[in-house]
């Protein structure tokens, strides 16, 4: 398993990940974030040194948290109550705007 | 009636005696929330025709005291949990004009129990935060010191128990989130075992560190709050079947004598001041009153804050997705493409801390970098997790300080992310292991602010937690908090 590098990240690479993270950055976010960023990642590099590791992955904290219910459709009760949070509906769905590209 | 004394023990008798009504009670609570909270920000809203309706209903049912078991008792709800037909921001712009289609678990087995919300309560944006200073509507001033923090990210449940503008309120706790700002706030706050309490209708930050708890002005208040929320829900796949024991009975007669407690020696090393003063002499107390310290070792609770900030930023991009403009939250206008769409809504709404933690988290989980970041924390929290397993071989809990500071000024520990960060050093390990906490006030610093102590419990195992702090509590003797109608204060 490769360690974790000490990065300082360029602008690229934050612009890159506001992408990946569906973001729009300004220009003063994107120093703003390049700093902030390396300033966390170079603190965590400290679990590299962190060995013994044997047992791994985590899931479920503690075991008895997870509780299955039966597998049985449930309709919402405050249908409306939902529509109104949209800025468009119509009849019982949301409406949105046309987005798709090309032609 | 001098409601800021009143604790829900205090409420519950005098509405028995009939020597005042839900509907007088509520009164006056919303007139101190009308007088105090512009200074304050605790409240993001106050629902006074609602809360005044279920007041007067319940002024007819009076006969109905000994069977509801927080008859006529105002609380705050954190604005990240649902109220049916109510606004909820999660701290965020990013909401808008957001109505709770329906009413999370908790509350309506409160309401239930005959309480009576009154309110939301501000919050760090989506919960992430230490001070408060994240809340897209200002920040939470501290009861004890205007120009502090309350801590976070449930500052304004702790800032509103402690100016008694209501006598319990609740919080959601992902890394102290609920214990950090109790004690700086003066009040006790409880992080119950990871699944004790259903999360359904409350905004999920992190999933597998989230849990809900209360804030309240003693042990009992908070135990008897647990007690009527905690137990399975079928809406919440996290939620445990574990028999919920009815907390305040174990609290009749508490004695110290024989508990055996754990102390982090390794893990305290660190602390200074007056926090470490109050401490040690929080732990004489403990000696004094009969329990047995014992020193336990968690050496690898100090990588807590690195593991932390990659597990729970890593399920906060994955949680936070859902806030696009499309699914939930305000629509950024005239995108050009459906992801501009996305792109747009999100940087618009999002505050600074919010998108740095989901960028964080998308960069841990990102190919590449997986292996080294996500899965490395992983790894890292079994062996906390496995710590705090040895441990409790030979301990019944285990007493840590809460924060390693008192209430901080507002401005002094933004400019550093990590500064901040640590203000929840002592709080984050439970989250990450799933084990109850619970923080109680201690002692003053020099300034006159309190100080909190941690006590950590084994899963599910509250009833420890909440016998050991009570006993505690009254060994300490009675501890004061801001008035009503204080000088110079609130």
């Amino acid at each position: 398993m490769p360690g974790i590098l000490a990065p300082m990240l360029t602008k690229e690479e934050v612009l890159k990940i506001g992408r990946l993270a569906r973001l729009e950055l300004t220009p003063a976010e994107v120093e703003f974030f390049q700093s902030r960023l390396t300033r966390v990642l170079e603190y965590v590099k400290e679990l590299d040194a962190v060995g013994g590791d044997t047992e791994g992955f985590v899931r479920h904290v503690p075991k008895d948290a997870v509780s299955v219910r039966e597998d049985k459709v449930v309709n919402f009760a405050n249908i409306a109550g939902l529509l109104k949070n949209s800025p468009d509906t119509e009849e019982n769905s949301f409406r949105l705007p046309a987005v798709l590209e090309g032609d | 009636m001098e409601l800021d004394k009143f604790q829900i023990l205090d409420l519950l008798e005098g509405y028995q005696k009939r020597q005042f009504k839900p509907s007088e009670v509520v009164t006056k609570y919303l007139a101190e929330i009308k007088r105090r909270n512009p200074s304050l920000n605790a409240f993001l809203h106050v629902n006074e025709t609602e809360s005044l309706r279920r007041a007067k209903e319940l002024d007819e049912k009076m006969g109905d005291v000994e069977k509801m078991p927080l008859f006529g008792v105002p609380f705050g709800v954190k604005d990240n949990f649902l109220v049916k037909g109510w606004r909820m921001t999660a701290g965020s712009k990013i909401l808008g004009d957001y109505v709770a289609p329906y009413t999370a678990t908790v509350v309506e087995r409160l309401e239930a129990a005959g309480a009576i919300c009154i309110g939301k309560t501000n919050l760090d944006e989506f919960a992430m935060g230490s001070s408060n200073e994240n809340s897209a509507f200002g920040p939470v001033k501290n009861p004890f010191d205007l120009t502090r923090v309350p801590g976070g990210s449930s500052g304004g449940s702790a800032a509103a128990v402690s100016a008694s503008l209501c006598p319990f309120s609740l919080g959601s706790d992902t890394g102290g989130s609920i214990r950090q700002p109790a004690a700086l706030c003066g009040v006790v706050g409880v992080k119950p075992t990871y699944g004790r309490i259903s999360r359904y209708g409350i905004v999920a930050f992190a999933s597998s560190l989230d849990q809900v708890g209360p804030f309240s002005k003693n042990v009992w208040d908070s135990a008897r709050v647990t007690e009527v929320m905690a137990g399975y829900d079928g809406r919440d796949a996290t939620s445990a079947r574990n028999l919920v024991p009815k907390y305040t009975d174990s609290l009749q007669r508490v004695s110290l004598k024989g508990a055996v407690v754990g102390v982090p020696r390794d893990w305290v090393e660190g602390l200074d001041g007056d926090v470490k003063k109050s401490f040690e002499t929080s732990l004489e107390l403990l000696k004094t009153e009969g329990a047995k310290l014992v020193d336990i070792k968690l050496p690898h609770a100090k990588y807590s804050l690195s593991v932390y900030y990659l597990l729970a930023t890593s399920e906060a991009s994955s949680n936070l997705a859902r806030f696009d403009g499309v699914h939930y939250g305000a629509r950024a206008k005239n995108p050009e493409s459906l992801e501009a769409l996305y792109n747009k809504s999100r940087g618009e709404g999002f505050g600074r801390e919010v998108k740095l933690r989901i960028m964080l988290g998308t960069y841990a989980l990102s190919a590449g970098y997986y292996d080294a970041f996500y899965l490395k924390a992983n790894r890292v929290r079994r062996q906390i997790q496995n710590d705090f397993a040895e441990a409790f071989k030979t301990v019944q809990c285990i007493a840590a300080p809460t924060s390693p500071s008192t209430a901080f000024k507002l401005g002094e520990k933004t400019d550093d992310p990590l500064t901040m960060y640590l203000s929840d050093i002592y709080t984050l390990p439970l989250n990450l292991a799933g084990l109850p906490g619970l923080s109680v006030p201690c002692g003053k610093d020099s300034q006159g602010l309190p100080v909190g102590l941690q006590f950590i419990g084994k899963h599910f195992d509250e009833n420890t937690l909440f016998q050991v702090a009570r006993g505690f509590e009254s060994a300490r003797g009675s501890f004061a908090l801001p008035r009503w109608s204080a000088e110079g204060g609130a």
